[in-house]
């Protein structure tokens, strides 16, 4: 098979430049080579720090959708159940202020994660149950979301506190990678985690298997006895959730409070980075981080006070790459092929 | 239209039925709307009451509503177009900003232009600025196989920022300021007012701001509604849309359909900026962006992407708009309440089994949109 | 709040309305709310002060937005309550979209409103046009320079520079890395220009070499004031490059910068943060761990004293200037040494005389 010829190329190439990327960090930050402001542009902690953090939201909203679209269910709601999550979270770390910090966190971590897994039900209930057009279906749960969670949201409710980082003893204390990977907030972790189990699972296991015959030929898979709509309607809500936990991450990990409209098209961009890693868990995290490095790259520069070019044109460079990627080296990515229609199960149409 | 022998009631009856779905779905969704406002403890009488009036009470508010209903026109269009041949535009927002700049520029130059000649070149300036940003996701997605929904997406966000930069001021870090600002502005970033000449005729009293885009808007419906059912060309859109093996196999050119269509979706929206800016802003600023290009998604579902149905969404979502400020003024109700009103009806418009079990209508009687399946892959 | 306990479940009943809307139940079709009605208000007996309305527009934003939009709001509740109006005398419309101004303006207008408030400098244009339309309503423009005066607008404008100078002399004097930071909502905006060009002018005339990183926020004005996440990451990024203060300057963006800091302070970290607008100690508790003062501009007492000189007839058309300065250091009085103080003292002294420069002229 060519295009998987291709692809574990690229995965090749991939993994090759970031090792180099990596090296060439730990040299900048400990050499005299970080005096060099454009070498600290691009390779500072800071930088790299900056791109973690922005690529979370995004890793966790491709494996939402990735979870969804395997199945053969189109997830373009990632972003309200993003921000239902995210909303969830809020209310409950606010109600929650007076338990123990830790408890309150994590208990507002699941009611995010139960919230976007209802907004999972609800997407696959519309889509399967209702017949309903999957994108149709996607856009009325970010309309829902935004509008429910502005209406509702109390401004003047705060939430006290947030995730503090975590140091993992001694890998902590490896030069730059320590501090960059391993200090961090409980959730990151989670993320990074979620990652590779997704990708075991799909690949590996008898759930990935089946999920993957639903999404790329419903009948055969109902011909040798998979539930085709109960897979679906579980990994919908299962995307929901992941989802969910993206919201969560936003409010009780990286800001510490609510804004309506807080997800602010994150929910696009990871859509965006599922299909660039061709709806692979460890692809769609590559893209993730890509996206997070040119956001990151955009603001060392606002940062290092680059005024030559206009600083609109610094920020487009994340949204220029991405069409550049996309259309140039990417090409033809091969998306699950049943995906957007409905399953009946006696017999079509 | 080929099976006329049909034992379906007649056009008129059709169209009739064709509207009680989304009038039922209105009714449910201002239903619910009510339940949470009274959840709430906000009286839904009142909230109602102003909208009502907010949106029809006097002229001033009608014409309010119709101003509104105009750019919905547009973008419902645009994207109904590129719903027709299975492509999914969200790059109207995009596309009805690079028309705004595009119009923009015009109406700023020329002085002495005659008013006539003026306008129909900053018109014709939003139609170029909007194909453009429409044939880049078409001709990328033929000749690449990049997805347009990615694309378009990211061009909203390139849009936003190459506006945004044609009137920056230049702020205090000694940059250079954009082509389109303004120097009597000071540091605000804003073009000048586009001369008298290049602005559209208003109707009524001046302040309405009730211009002749409408009339505009409702020729480009029924040109719409012609080119896709009544032409080749429209059909070839249609059949790329249903059915892309089938098109590909009757010869049909379906790269040049795709192109052609995300070229028309772009001139649409482009239409709607250009027409927004001559008619009722007289200059851009980068914050009117606004919901329009989103908004053209909705309306363009809601209208069943139907040219005439998507005039009867943009009006009632214009008409929500419209009446949203007086509604809060009267009854203190958030106005993101609307938001939620919207997206209900949107809901119930276009999952028809859920009213359908709420009614007990007959499954025939509503159809489906379906859009969703040239999702992922090149189709050149 | 009974309304904050009510959220979660009403989250839930209304995605579970949908849910279970779906049921075959035989569901009675629901009374369509349609506009009956309902009684008017008995319009109050015919006497001056029950008559005097007050209305305010807002910025693209929300009432209780914890800064601009909000700090007005509650100037114009704090002048009703000075001049005992009756609560329904004063409302409000948020805009929603900024082409809306005018329309919402005209709201107020068309409903007899006496005084109308709008909020934030993007109205400017909206406001001037309706004034003239109306010589008859007194207008109040928050953040609205008027290049020519009229008798009936108030542009209630601040010389945000001085704040951001008295800022930038405090943060100069606490850094111990000599890099401090500003992040800034966006500079498409005068006053946070000049905030930023105060503060960094500030700190230089205490340390002239001292390093400054201050960053607009990339986005356009629809979300630079609304971005919490990229405020936290920015702050986050200045702290890894070794800034030790850092100047939130910019909405809701800038709370999350304040936040973030303030997690760092918590994390032991000797870091500290400045916040903006009003007295941050209160309206953001969260930035409690770091925030060392705020460079205020006081919107709510001069919203409240122009609306009582509206009433009185007193009203003092073209550009009126609110008061600014730092606020109280509250927890962290004991890390601003005494001469510190005694300096800042000095320095605001100098700039309301005009002795001292703070270097930005717009």
């Amino acid at each position: 098979m060519r295009p998987h010829r291709v692809w574990k190329a690229t995965a090749i190439v991939g993994w090759v430049l970031a090792l180099a990327l990596v090296a060439l960090a730990i040299l900048v930050n400990t050499t005299a080579l970080g005096e060099r402001t454009w070498l600290r542009v691009l390779f500072g902690v800071s930088a790299l720090n900056f791109t973690l953090r922005a690529a979370i939201p995004l890793i966790l909203g491709a494996m939402s959708g990735i979870l969804c679209e395997r199945s053969g269910i189109i997830n373009i709601g990632i972003e309200g159940m993003m921000l239902a999550g995210a909303f969830a979270a809020f209310v409950a770390k606010t109600n929650t202020n007076d338990w123990p910090l830790t408890t309150s966190l994590l208990f507002s971590t699941l009611v995010a994660v139960g919230i976007g897994g209802i907004m999972g039900l609800l997407h696959a209930t519309f889509s399967i149950r209702f017949r309903m057009d999957q994108i149709i279906s996607g856009t009325v749960i970010i309309i829902l979301a935004a509008g429910i969670s502005a209406y509702l949201f109390d401004r003047d409710a705060v939430a006290e506190g947030k995730f503090a980082p975590i140091a993992i003893p001694l890998l902590s204390q490896i030069p730059v990678i320590g501090p960059v990977l391993f200090a961090k907030p409980l959730l990151t972790y989670l993320a990074l985690i979620l990652v590779a189990l997704l990708h075991v699972g799909l690949f590996y296991t008898r759930w990935g298997l089946r999920t993957r015959a639903v999404g790329e030929h419903p009948r055969a898979a109902d011909t040798v006895g998979i539930p085709v709509n109960r897979y679906r309607y579980m990994n919908t809500t299962l995307g929901g959730m992941v989802a969910g936990l993206a919201g969560g991450y936003l409010v009780l990990e990286a800001v510490g409070q609510f804004q309506e409209g807080m997800t602010a098209g994150r929910g696009f961009i990871s859509l965006a980075a599922m299909i660039f890693g061709n709806w692979n868990p460890f692809g769609a995290m590559g893209a993730s981080v890509l996206f997070g490095y040119t956001q990151a790259l955009q603001n060392e520069l606002l940062l290092a006070g680059v005024k030559t070019v206009p600083r609109h044109f610094i920020s487009m460079l994340p949204y220029l790459v991405t069409i550049v990627v996309v259309s140039g080296f990417v090409g033809r990515v091969r998306p699950p092929a049943a995906e957007g229609k409905v399953y009946e199960t006696e017999g079509g149409e | 239209m080929a099976n006329a022998i049909d034992r379906r009631p007649g056009r008129l009856g059709r169209f009739l039925r064709s509207l009680l779905l989304p009038v039922a779905a209105i009714l449910i969704a201002l239903a619910i709307g009510a339940v949470a406002m009274w959840a709430f403890g906000d009286d839904p009488l009142v909230a109602y009451r102003g909208l009502w009036s907010g949106a029809f009470g006097d002229a001033r508010a009608l014409a309010r509503t119709v101003r509104k209903m105009v750019p919905l026109i547009f973008t419902g269009l645009s994207v109904a177009v590129a719903f027709k041949a299975g492509l999914f535009n969200i790059g109207a927002a995009g596309q009805f900003l690079m028309g705004t700049v595009a119009a923009t520029a015009v109406g700023i130059s020329f002085p002495g232009m005659p008013a006539p000649l003026h306008v129909s070149l900053a018109l014709l300036a939003g139609v170029v600025g909007g194909l453009v940003w429409g044939l880049i996701p078409g001709l990328l997605k033929v000749y690449t196989g990049a997805h347009e929904v990615i694309v378009t997406i990211m061009l909203n966000y390139v849009a936003a920022l190459l506006a945004g930069w044609t009137v920056y001021a230049g702020g205090t870090e000694g940059q250079s300021p954009g082509p389109l600002w303004d120097p009597t502005a000071r540091a605000v970033s804003e073009s000048p007012d586009i001369l008298e000449s290049a602005r559209l005729p208003l109707f009524f009293d001046p302040a309405y701001r009730l211009h002749a885009g409408v009339l505009l808007a409702l020729a480009v419906v029924v040109f719409i509604w012609w080119l896709i059912y009544r032409t080749t060309i429209g059909f070839e859109i249609r059949t790329v849309g249903l059915n892309l093996k089938a098109a590909r196999y009757a010869g049909m050119r379906v790269a040049w359909t795709v192109v052609f269509t995300m070229g028309i979706a772009g001139i649409l929206a482009g239409l709607a900026g250009a027409i927004e800016t001559l008619g009722v802003n007289w200059k851009f600023a980068p914050e009117f962006g606004g919901q329009v290009g989103f908004d053209g998604i909705t309306v363009a579902l809601l209208g069943q992407t139907h040219p005439f149905g998507i005039v009867l969404a943009a009006f009632l979502f214009g008409a929500l708009d419209a009446g949203a400020a007086r509604m809060q003024f009267e009854s203190g109700v958030a106005q993101d309440i609307i938001q939620v009103i919207q997206a209900l009806v949107l809901a119930f418009v276009a999952a028809p089994t859920l009213i359908r079990l709420l009614f007990r209508m007959e499954a025939e009687e509503f159809e489906v949109t379906t859009i969703s399946q040239t999702w992922g892959g090149g189709s050149g | 709040m009974s309304r904050k306990r009510l959220f979660f479940l009403m989250a839930l009943l209304t995605l579970l309305a949908l849910v279970l809307a779906a049921c075959p139940a035989p569901a009675a079709p629901t009374a369509p709310a349609q506009e009956q009605e309902a009684a008017a208000p008995a319009e109050e007996a015919a006497e001056p002060l029950a008559e005097f309305k007050v209305g305010l527009v807002t910025d693209v934003g929300r009432i209780n937005d914890r800064s601009f939009n909000q700090s007005a709001w509650e100037g114009v509740l704090l002048g009703a309550e000075q001049l005992g109006l009756p609560e329904d005398n004063v409302k409000y419309i948020e805009t929603v979209d900024s082409k809306d101004y005018a329309d919402n303006i005209q709201q107020f207008i068309d409903a007899g409103y006496d005084v109308i408030v709008t909020v934030g400098f993007a109205l400017g244009d909206a406001t001037v046009e309706a004034a003239k339309a109306n010589p008859g309503v007194y207008f109040i423009g928050v953040d609205q320079f008027q290049a020519e005066a009229l008798p009936n607008v108030a542009g209630l404008i601040f010389h945000e520079d001085q704040a951001g100078f008295l800022a930038g002399v405090l943060a100069a004097h606490l850094s111990e890395t000599d890099i401090i930071a500003a992040v800034l909502g966006t500079d498409l905006v005068p006053p946070v220009v000049a905030f930023k060009e105060g503060y960094e002018n500030g700190a230089r005339y205490i340390k002239p070499d001292i390093t400054t990183i201050s960053t607009y926020h990339p986005g356009g004005l629809d979300v630079a004031f609304t971005d919490p996440e990229w405020g936290a990451a920015t702050a986050r990024q200045a702290l890894d490059q070794g800034a030790d203060v850092i100047f939130g300057a910019g909405g809701i963006t800038g709370n999350g910068a304040l936040q973030e800091v303030a997690a760092a302070a918590q994390a032991g970290q000797r870091v500290y943060c400045i916040g903006v607008d009003t007295d941050q100690w209160y309206t953001l508790p969260a930035a409690q761990p770091c925030l060392v003062s705020s460079a205020m501009k006081l919107i709510t007492p001069a919203v409240a004293d122009l609306i009582g000189m509206a009433f009185q007839g007193e009203f003092p058309g073209g550009n009126y200037y609110g008061e600014v300065g730092l606020a109280p250091f509250h927890d962290f009085e004991d890390d601003v040494p005494q001469e510190v103080k005694d300096q800042l003292q000095e320095i605001k002294q100098g700039l309301l005389e005009g002795t001292i420069d703070t270097g930005y002229n717009p």
